[in-house]
Parts: C-alpha cells; sequence; structure tokens
C-alpha cells in the first residue's frame, strides 16, 4: 500500500463553525439548532446512532442542503451563498457505492479532477500522484464495479483528495469493508492527520478512537457531547452517549 | 468550463462505453425498417391489385392519383416514426438524472466545481447528441422515399431537421421528467405520459371553445412535427421546440434547487 503520508505535510486545514444550525424535513427536526467549531488542522469525529442528523450536518457544510435557520461558515464561506467556493476548498469522500461503477479507475478520476476545474499537465499530475498516494496504479485500468469494497474506498478517497482541499469530509468510511478494508482505508485516513482539517462521520466508536483528535455525538440533531476524543470515549460506558435519556436512566 | 468539459466527457464516456446505446441504435434502425418495408409491402400490394383489375397489365394511367409513393409510404412512415420516437426516447433518458439520484452521485456532481446549470447542460447535451444519431440512423429509409419520390434534397433536410426536433422534444420531456425523481420506470412513463398528452390535443377540440382548441393546437407536437414532413421549415416550428427544449432544461434546473430547500 503507498504511504498516506506521502506529499505535502503542511498544515492547511480551515475550520468549519456551525450557529444554531438548524434543518427540518416536515415536522422532522433532523438537526436542532447546533452549535458547533471545528477546529483547523484537527481529524474531527461526528459520532452518532442512525439518523442522528451527521449525514444532514455534513450535507449543510457541501452545500447540498440549505439550513432551514442559522448558519454554518467553511473557512469563513458560507456554503449557502458561496457554494462554488466551498466546494472548491472540500473534498467529500462518500460511501463505495456512490461512484460510477461503469467507469475505469483513471477514468473516473480524469473526471473528477476535471470537474474540480483541473486540465492538462495539472490533472495529469493529480491524478498520478492520488494513484500513487492511495495504491492505485495497479488496477488504473480496471472497472470500478469489478473492484474490492476496500480498492473502491480508495478510489473514493482518491478523488476527493485530486485538488488537495484544506478540509476533507468522510462518511462512514469504512462501513461494508471486511476488517483487513477497514484497516487498509484507516491506515490511509491516519497517514492525513495534521496536514489538514478532516471530518470524519462515523458510528463506530474504535474507528473515532483510532483516527480522531475530537469528537462531538450527535443524537436526535442535538448535540449531546464535545471534547477531546480520548475523554468523551474513554468513560467506562460510552455508548450512553448514543443510547436516548429515557433509556439510560 | 473545464468542468463542464470533464462532465461531458464522462456522459459520452458512460453512454458510448456500454453496449446499451449500439444496442439502442440497431433496435431503432431495424424498427424503421420494419416500418419502412411494411408500409411499401403494402403499397406494391395495392399497385398489384390495379394492375392486375385492368387486364391490361401494368398500366400507371389507371392507378388513382391517391395511391403513390408520397401518400402511401412516406407520411404514413413519417407518422409512426414519431409515435416510435415517443415510446422509445423516455427509455434512453430515463436513466440521466434518475440513475444519478438513486446511486447518490448527484451529490458527487453537486459538490465539485459544476454548477447546476453546468450539470443540466451537459446532460441535455449529451441526449441530444445521442438523438441526432438515432436520427440520423432512422433517416435511411425515409431518405430513400423521398429520394424515390423525387422531392428533392431540401425536402430531405427540412424531413430530418423535423424528425431530429421532434426527437430533441421528446427527449427534453424525458430529461425534465427523469430530473424530479430516483427511479428509472417513474421517469420513463411519466415521460411517456406528457409526451403522448402533448402529441395532439385535436380530439379535445368538440368539447373546448374554439380559443381554446387553438391555444391547444399551439402546444401540440403533432402539428409542429407534420409541416416539416411536408418540408415547410417554419421558424415559429423551430422555436416550438427550442422552447420546449429550454422550459425542460429549466424545470431540470429547478430540480436541484428543489432538492437543495428539501421538504
Amino acid at each position: 500500500m503507498a504511504d498516506a503520508s506521502a506529499g505535502t505535510r503542511t498544515a492547511r486545514g480551515i475550520e468549519v463553525v456551525a450557529e444554531r444550525l438548524t434543518r427540518r424535513f416536515g415536522p422532522h427536526v433532523a438537526v436542532d439548532s447546533l452549535d458547533l467549531v471545528i477546529p483547523a488542522n484537527t481529524t474531527f469525529g461526528l459520532l452518532g446512532p442512525n439518523g442522528a442528523g451527521k449525514t444532514t450536518f455534513i450535507r449543510m457544510v457541501t452545500g447540498f442542503l440549505l439550513p432551514s435557520s442559522g448558519r454554518v461558515r467553511v473557512g469563513g464561506l458560507s456554503p449557502v451563498e458561496q457554494r462554488r467556493a466551498v466546494c472548491e476548498r472540500t473534498g467529500f469522500v462518500m460511501e463505495t457505492s456512490r461512484l460510477y461503477p461503469e467507469l475505469r479507475v483513471e477514468g473516473f478520476l480524469r473526471f473528477a479532477g476535471g470537474a474540480r476545474g483541473l486540465a492538462g499537465k495539472r490533472l495529469a499530475e493529480a491524478v498520478e500522484r492520488a494513484m500513487a498516494r492511495f495504491g492505485l496504479e495497479a488496477v488504473a485500468r480496471r472497472v470500478i464495479g469489478n473492484l474490492s469494497k476496500g480498492y473502491q474506498q480508495r478510489v473514493s478517497l482518491a478523488q476527493a483528495f485530486l485538488h488537495d482541499p484544506p478540509l476533507l469530509i468522510v462518511d462512514e468510511p469504512t462501513g461494508g469493508l471486511d476488517p483487513v478494508q477497514q484497516d487498509e482505508v484507516q491506515t490511509l485516513l491516519a497517514g492525513l492527520a495534521g496536514t489538514r482539517t478532516v471530518l470524519l462521520c462515523t458510528h463506530d466508536l474504535g474507528e473515532a478512537r483510532r483516527l480522531s483528535t475530537r469528537a462531538a455525538v450527535l443524537r436526535s440533531g442535538r448535540l449531546v457531547a464535545e471534547g477531546r476524543t480520548g475523554d468523551l470515549l474513554g468513560g467506562a460506558d460510552p455508548l450512553a452517549l448514543f443510547r436516548p435519556s429515557e433509556a439510560r436512566a | 468550463m473545464n468542468a463542464l468539459r470533464a462532465l461531458l466527457r464522462k456522459e459520452l464516456a458512460s453512454l458510448f462505453g456500454s453496449p446499451t446505446a449500439y444496442l439502442t441504435l440497431m433496435l431503432v434502425a431495424l424498427v424503421t425498417a420494419l416500418i419502412f418495408f411494411d408500409h411499401l409491402r403494402l403499397y406494391n400490394q395495392i399497385l398489384f391489385v390495379y394492375a392486375s383489375s385492368n387486364m391490361g397489365g401494368f398500366d400507371t394511367d389507371t392507378i388513382p392519383d391517391y395511391v403513390n409513393l408520397w401518400d402511401t409510404v412516406f407520411f404514413p412512415v413519417m407518422e409512426t416514426l414519431g409515435l416510435t420516437l415517443i415510446g422509445a426516447v423516455p427509455l434512453l433518458t430515463m436513466r440521466a438524472f434518475a440513475e444519478e439520484r438513486a446511486r447518490g452521485t448527484d451529490e458527487l456532481l453537486v459538490t465539485t466545481s459544476l454548477s447546476p446549470g453546468q450539470i443540466v447542460v451537459a446532460k441535455f447535451a449529451v441526449a441530444f447528441l445521442f438523438v441526432t444519431a438515432m436520427m440520423a440512423v432512422s433517416f435511411v429509409y425515409p431518405a430513400s422515399a423521398i429520394e424515390r419520390g423525387g422531392l428533392g434534397a431540401e425536402h430531405l433536410a427540412a424531413v430530418f431537421l423535423g424528425l431530429t426536433l421532434h426527437g430533441i422534444g421528446v427527449a427534453s420531456i424525458g430529461l425534465a421528467c427523469s430530473a424530479f425523481t430516483s427511479s428509472q420506470l417513474v421517469a420513463a412513463v411519466s415521460g411517456w405520459a406528457v409526451a403522448f398528452v402533448l402529441w395532439d390535443f385535436s380530439w379535445l377540440q368538440p368539447f373546448v371553445g374554439e380559443s381554446a382548441a387553438r391555444t391547444l393546437e399551439l402546444l401540440s407536437l403533432h402539428p409542429r412535427y407534420g409541416s416539416f414532413s411536408e418540408g415547410i421549415v417554419a421558424l415559429d416550428n423551430v422555436a416550438y421546440f427550442g422552447a420546449l427544449a429550454l422550459v425542460s432544461m429549466a424545470l431540470a434546473r429547478f430540480s436541484f434547487d428543489l432538492r437543495r430547500v428539501g421538504s
């Protein structure tokens, strides 16, 4: 596997700030008055059970969804009004199924780089660099749909890295992977620590412990805890943070 | 522009990288050939009946004026082709946006430097290109009928333009329908439904007033398309298909805003 820490080690991350951020879907409140600061150059774990509002929060950070009220700032920019500028500073790693299975790895990366505005020599170099960083040279000509899930996740990581973004958003990076593939992907992500801001959305506590320095726990759209990952998840029963209040009582 | 170019290239690679595109082109050519030769067979049978009923053998003077290549083969073929396109084109366009939604790759697209407008332009442009290729394949037989009928290159060009614009109009409707759903089946069925309703409003004329009937006719696909078949390229008919494409593109673009606001 390629060394994920290869390349620049200069810290160039940006801060993400949410202020009373709320998102409703009809009567359902997916994110409820969320105040959160994700400091620059940290790997920040966004934790919570399914349906806690993690993905909705991420979608508001990328500008894919508009907030119902409140605001979010990415490196001082608004994803609502400056969506393109925010996208230029953001890399988004989605679940493995969200790729184009009919495209070849190199072709897909060339498309992803082009869609980020890269062209010509810069695009070729970015694709080459990303393939080297994530160990994809051997499968460059293979169709994405025929790759293992572990390799598909590497492709997903590589596409997010083409434009070297200061903010990387990673949504459930190891979901559906076997333990060896999980370890590979986590090693790649661990190599990014300190070089940029990484927002890691997961419900895997082990993954959060291994990769993040700070974390926040969402439940039913509300922030229930935030702090150093070791402090948050180091107690006797860290799962208590995930359970509904009545279940804990 | 780099981003738009990259998306156009990806769309073309997705379309022509799979056998579906070639299979569709082949099927369209086959269906068109079947329609054409079936009408030609009928025309020959009619000719044979007239020829044999006049004991003097094949004498063209005995054949009525209305039995000619134009009315018996060409017009019916164009009419059937128009309806065939309404049936076939939504099957091609149903994937465009609906599949992106179903796979979640629409989120990948809108988190790049691509604007929703560029995504819409790329999807429509590639669909229009494919429809034009499809029309070129379909046009071989009507072209031969026009050539045989001695109608000339101008008429040929008008008919090709009409067929292509009709195909683009139906594709626009199909793409707009695809932009509002994640189900390809819903996209195809709604595309058919809208195109069939728009095809011809003349059946409504007895039930509505004269001015309403006139307005409905202005909105119909059939009279616009039919005028090209007669070799007439009227600017208002070209503008009609252009407006249909633009309205559909605006609707597809609106679907992105709707998704962002959600409910």
